[in-house]
């Protein structure tokens, strides 16, 4: 191996993006918009008032903030095959994709941090908000879907976005099962020409444009945000 | 319409309320005020159950308020109500503000909705700010559309609980002025307000409270004639020198 040989890139890139910037952009976003719709379910049962509902939610989402990813995707892996056996009553594990297991896995951990950040969105609508909508007549559900929710969603849409950027570094993980995720891809092509520096060099790049880029956006919504109110 | 029959509250250890009875009548206008702190806005939320009560019974047109068995959704819905601090939605429109509980509650259709929206703007002057959202309003527009989105369910009585506090002084009479023509067309009303202007003019009852009690409970012209408590006596002429 003399030297560098940046020509790599240019013969794998199409495989590197049609199959694992693919995989990692499709289990972003579906486990962004998983993790949001449970962490708002989670967040609305921190806040119940039957206490029983908030005990729960707060003990998943700690558990789920006390571990680290690289465990819980190891362990979801093997254990989603069993669990969803013994949920349809089958004798022999389910076969699950490795996209399939980890889609679950991000949603389920992503969903403790959604939570936290919806929490402070419901919270941070005042509290006459619901007495107007229940003083109309609106019931719980009425009041939460289409008063409190969607104000809590728009003040927290720049932290919600943050939560997705670093969602989207973490999805590298699933390495560890080995799926073929972007990072996946280019470990591959890396080991294969015996050019991991130029592979992981062009890996970092690619990570860094996507994520700042991602971050100067949400910047500007939230300067954008800070005028309309 | 409204009774309130001997109701007292708690906050932990904390008696907000105690032992309060009145009645407000059919087209009646009762005006409630007091010092700050003497539990009026407490009191007019348990009317429409936004908050709880540990003894008492209130009724409205007959429901119980505090019978856990009723249907509270359906009895807030004939109950109309307008807060301090306006409480309009900031991110739906002035009229998606007033469609809103006709659509969800009463289940008219959007049209039939919408229609009675932009009559009851029409009604408060506000047509012209139908497309508006409730940022782009004064103070004073505001509280007017949250009179006529606390309309547009047709309530058979109005809970005011200071409308006018929260207002830049030039903006009140606007929103008096709505408030007193509904008054004259007979609505039943409770408004807790310091605008004595208002109580003289159409209200029929006034009721004084202090630290949790009702002390007085009286026509308007017994209220402002020389009937009145030595402590209401202090409270009005605190309010009406400033
Ligand atoms: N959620 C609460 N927890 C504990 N105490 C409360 C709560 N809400 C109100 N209080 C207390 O109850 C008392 C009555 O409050 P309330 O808001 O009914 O007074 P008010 O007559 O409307 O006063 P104001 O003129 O300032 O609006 C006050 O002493 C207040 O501090
Ligand atoms: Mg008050």
């Amino acid at each position: 191996m003399s030297g560098y040989d940046f020509d790599v890139i240019q013969r794998s890139w199409v495989y590197l993006f049609r199959d694992g910037m693919t995989f990692t952009l499709t289990l972003t976003a579906l486990a962004m918009v998983g993790g949001i719709f449970f962490g708002t379910l989670l967040a609305m049962m921190r806040l119940s008032r039957f206490s029983i509902l908030s005990y729960a939610a707060g003990g998943y989402v700690n558990l789920m903030r006390s571990l680290p990813l690289v465990l819980v995707i190891f362990w979801f892996f093997f254990l989603v095959p069993y669990i969803g056996a013994w949920a349809i009553g089958a004798k022999d594990p389910v076969k699950v994709g490795s996209f399939m297991s980890c889609l679950i896995t991000f949603t389920m951990f992503e969903a403790a941090y959604y939570c936290e950040i919806m929490r402070a969105g419901i919270q941070s609508v005042a509290r006459g908000q619901v007495w107007a909508g229940y003083a109309l007549g609106l019931n719980y559900w009425l009041t939460m879907g289409k008063i409190v929710l969607p104000q809590a969603f728009r003040n927290m849409l720049p932290v919600l976005l943050t939560q997705t950027v670093i969602l989207f570094q973490d999805t590298s993980l699933v390495y560890v099962i080995s799926a073929t995720d972007f990072l996946g891809a280019a470990a591959k092509v890396a080991n294969r020409d015996y050019r991991l520096v130029e592979m992981y060099t062009f890996v970092a790049v690619v990570y860094f444009i996507i994520s700042f880029g991602l971050s100067l956006l949400v910047k500007q919504l939230q300067s954008r945000i800070a005028i309309i109110r | 319409m409204i009774s309130i029959k001997n109701i007292s509250k708690w906050y932990g250890s904390f008696q907000v309320l105690t032992d309060c009875s009145t009645e407000v009548k059919k087209g009646e206008v009762v005006v409630v005020c007091g010092p700050s702190g003497s539990g009026k806005s407490t009191i007019i939320k348990c009317v429409n159950a936004l908050e709880p009560f540990q003894k008492g019974e209130i009724t409205v047109d007959g429901i119980s308020v505090g019978d856990p068995k009723t249907d509270l959704p359906k009895l807030r819905s004939r109950i109309g109500m307008v807060f301090q601090n306006f409480e309009l939605f900031p991110h739906l429109s002035v009229t998606e503000n007033l469609t809103l509980a006709q659509i969800k509650v009463l289940g008219r259709t959007p049209e039939a909705a919408r229609d009675k929206a932009l009559k009851l703007l029409d009604r408060v002057g506000l047509m012209a700010h139908k497309d508006k959202f409730p940022g782009q309003l004064s103070g004073g527009q505001q509280q007017r559309v949250a009179i006529a989105r606390a309309l547009s369910i047709d309530p058979i009585a109005m809970l005011f609980d200071e409308p006018t506090s929260a207002l830049d002084p030039e903006m009140i009479n606007e929103v008096l002025d709505v408030m007193v023509q509904l008054a004259q067309e007979g609505m039943t009303m409770m408004v807790v307000t310091h605008e004595m202007g208002f109580a003289k003019r159409v209200a029929h009852r006034v009721i004084f409270m202090d630290a949790g009690k009702i002390i007085e409970d009286c026509t308007k012209d017994d209220f402002f004639g020389t009937q009145r408590s030595e402590r209401a006596q202090l409270f009005l002429s605190k309010i009406l020198h400033h």
